[in-house]
Order: C-alpha cells, then sequence, then structure tokens
C-alpha cells in the first residue's frame, strides 16, 4: 500500500511538473539542438504522421513540409526530398508544388514507415545523385535519432528543427511531453536493435 | 498564463466543495487527509495499469511484427486514451476494494 501511495504522489508530481511548468518545452529545445542554416546539397523533410485518406497532412507533417518550403526559399538547397509514407509523400509535393517550387526541385523518398528506413530510402536516392550533406528539418523531439540515423546513412547532416521554443497550454505540454516519452523509447529501442 | 488560470479554478471549485461538504453535506473535516491519501493508492493503481497496458501493448504489437511478418506501429500506443482508460481500471479496482472491505 505504502509503494502504491507513493507511485501515486510520483504520477501526481510528475503530471504536475509536465503540465504546469516548461519542463517539457526545456526538454524540447535540448533535443532540438542548435540550428546550423548553412548551403547543402538537399533539404530532407522527414515524414511525421502520414496523411489521411483525403490527403490532409497532420499538424506535424505540415510544419515540417513548410519549413523544408522556406529554406528552399532562402535558397539554402536546389532539392526539396519529402519522405514518409507514399500518400504522405504525395500530399506534400503538391502542397510544396502550390506554394512555388518547381517540380523538378522536388525529389520524393520511397515509401517507408519508420525513421530507419526514412534514411536508407533518402540514402538511395541521394547518394547516386552524389549529394552528401543535407539539411534535415524534423520536429525537435525528433532530431537526435533522425539526425544519427542519417549521419549513419552516410551524410553530413545539418539540422534545421521546427519551432523548438513549445507549447504554452498545459494540454498541449503534456501531450509534447507524451511524445519525448515515446522518442525516447524509440531511440532505446533503436539502440538494444543495433540500428544506432 | 493559460495553466495559472486553469489551476486557479481548480483550486477555487476545490475549496468551494470543501465548504459545502463540510457544512451542507456534513462530511468530517479530519478524514480530508485520508481521502486524499486514498486518491493517491488510487492513482498509483493508475500508473501501475498504465505501465502494464504500455508494457503488454509493446509486447503485443513487437510479438505481431515477429509473427506475421506485417508492420504495426509503435504509436498506436502514444494514444491519449490510454491513461483516461487506466485511471478508469484503477477506480473500478479501488472500489473493488473499498465494498469488499
Amino acid at each position: 500500500m505504502r509503494g502504491l501511495r507513493l507511485l501515486g504522489l510520483a504520477g501526481l508530481l510528475v503530471f504536475a511538473a509536465a503540465a504546469f511548468t516548461p519542463l517539457a518545452n526545456c526538454l524540447n529545445a535540448w533535443m532540438a539542438g542548435v540550428a546550423s542554416l548553412e548551403p547543402s546539397d538537399a533539404i530532407v523533410v522527414l515524414g511525421r504522421g502520414g496523411a489521411d485518406s483525403d490527403g490532409i497532412l497532420t499538424n506535424r507533417s505540415l510544419r515540417r513540409v513548410l519549413r523544408g518550403v522556406d529554406l528552399y526559399r532562402d535558397g539554402l538547397a536546389s532539392l526539396l526530398v519529402l519522405s514518409g509514407s507514399a500518400d504522405e509523400t504525395r500530399s506534400r509535393a503538391s502542397l510544396a508544388r502550390g506554394l512555388g517550387v518547381p517540380a523538378a526541385a522536388i525529389l520524393s523518398a520511397a515509401p517507408a514507415r519508420t525513421t530507419g528506413e526514412e534514411a536508407e530510402a533518402v540514402r538511395r536516392l541521394l547518394v547516386p545523385l552524389g549529394h552528401r550533406s543535407i539539411l534535415l528539418v524534423a520536429d525537435p523531439i525528433d532530431m537526435p535519432r533522425g539526425r544519427a540515423l542519417m549521419e549513419r546513412a552516410g551524410f553530413t547532416v545539418r539540422p534545421a528543427p521546427t519551432a523548438a521554443s513549445g507549447p504554452s497550454q498545459p494540454e498541449a505540454r503534456l501531450s509534447l511531453l507524451k511524445d519525448i516519452l515515446m522518442e525516447l523509447a524509440a531511440w532505446a529501442y533503436y539502440r538494444l536493435t543495433g540500428a544506432l | 498564463m493559460a495553466s495559472l488560470t486553469v489551476v486557479a479554478i481548480v483550486m477555487l471549485t476545490s475549496a468551494g466543495a470543501f465548504v459545502v461538504a463540510s457544512r451542507g453535506a456534513g462530511l468530517r473535516r479530519a478524514a480530508l487527509p485520508g481521502a486524499f491519501m486514498q486518491a493517491l493508492d488510487c492513482l498509483g493503481l493508475a500508473v501501475l495499469f498504465l505501465l502494464g497496458n504500455l508494457g503488454l501493448g509493446l509486447v503485443l504489437v513487437l510479438g505481431l511484427r515477429v509473427m506475421t511478418g506485417r508492420f504495426i506501429s509503435l504509436y498506436i500506443l502514444n494514444d491519449a486514451t490510454l491513461p483516461f482508460l487506466s485511471l478508469l481500471q484503477a477506480l473500478v479496482v479501488h472500489c473493488w476494494r473499498a465494498r469488499s472491505k
């Protein structure tokens, strides 16, 4: 009973810290690292969450592709590489074209279900073209694993995370902490299976 | 600011509930610390259920991947309903235990 009570107290404290303090925001910013926005061979936008059957992208997927388009417009690379599921890359390519990125500058990587598969798909797409340096667009919390996988695939990676400040609403902070824990579990899984 | 507003609202309704319960409903004030401890027990049980649900989910997803060869994303476990359902499980067990005494 005492153990249960302590566990309950711990749960309550974690909940309070996650929802009502900037803990999740600090972790988010820490995982984002320092952005390195320098000219590169390509801008690689990792997938996140896919798209619905009507082609509507998830919030995070949308944020990422907008960030990628923004970097392209700034002239930091001549190629915009979109990865993720088939639906997601299709929707993203359509959006990027609508935002003025020439079709010839958009490359869609082969459909992938995990970040590891995305790294492999991007390697197969870019390395034969001689492109080795990339600006990597991902959410701050996904950047450490995404970066490590891309570097393992042979790329020089320059991180270009989406906004790293994080949300201010309690519910959104809770959600962010949940995603951070999920990402840390994914990191541990990749380490255990030798993918990292 | 938004988070402080939520906390302030909850504190106000808690104070209101304390007044109504102790004066209107005749609940003993001395029993409040014990009630808080029981709530912590229930919360601890919810954390246990959550960890159990996540652990079982992980084993199921990875097991199905191996057995069927089909890809099932671990992100299906990243769902807001899981903590809520875990709390519901804990509440039922907590009430069951109380009624069994």
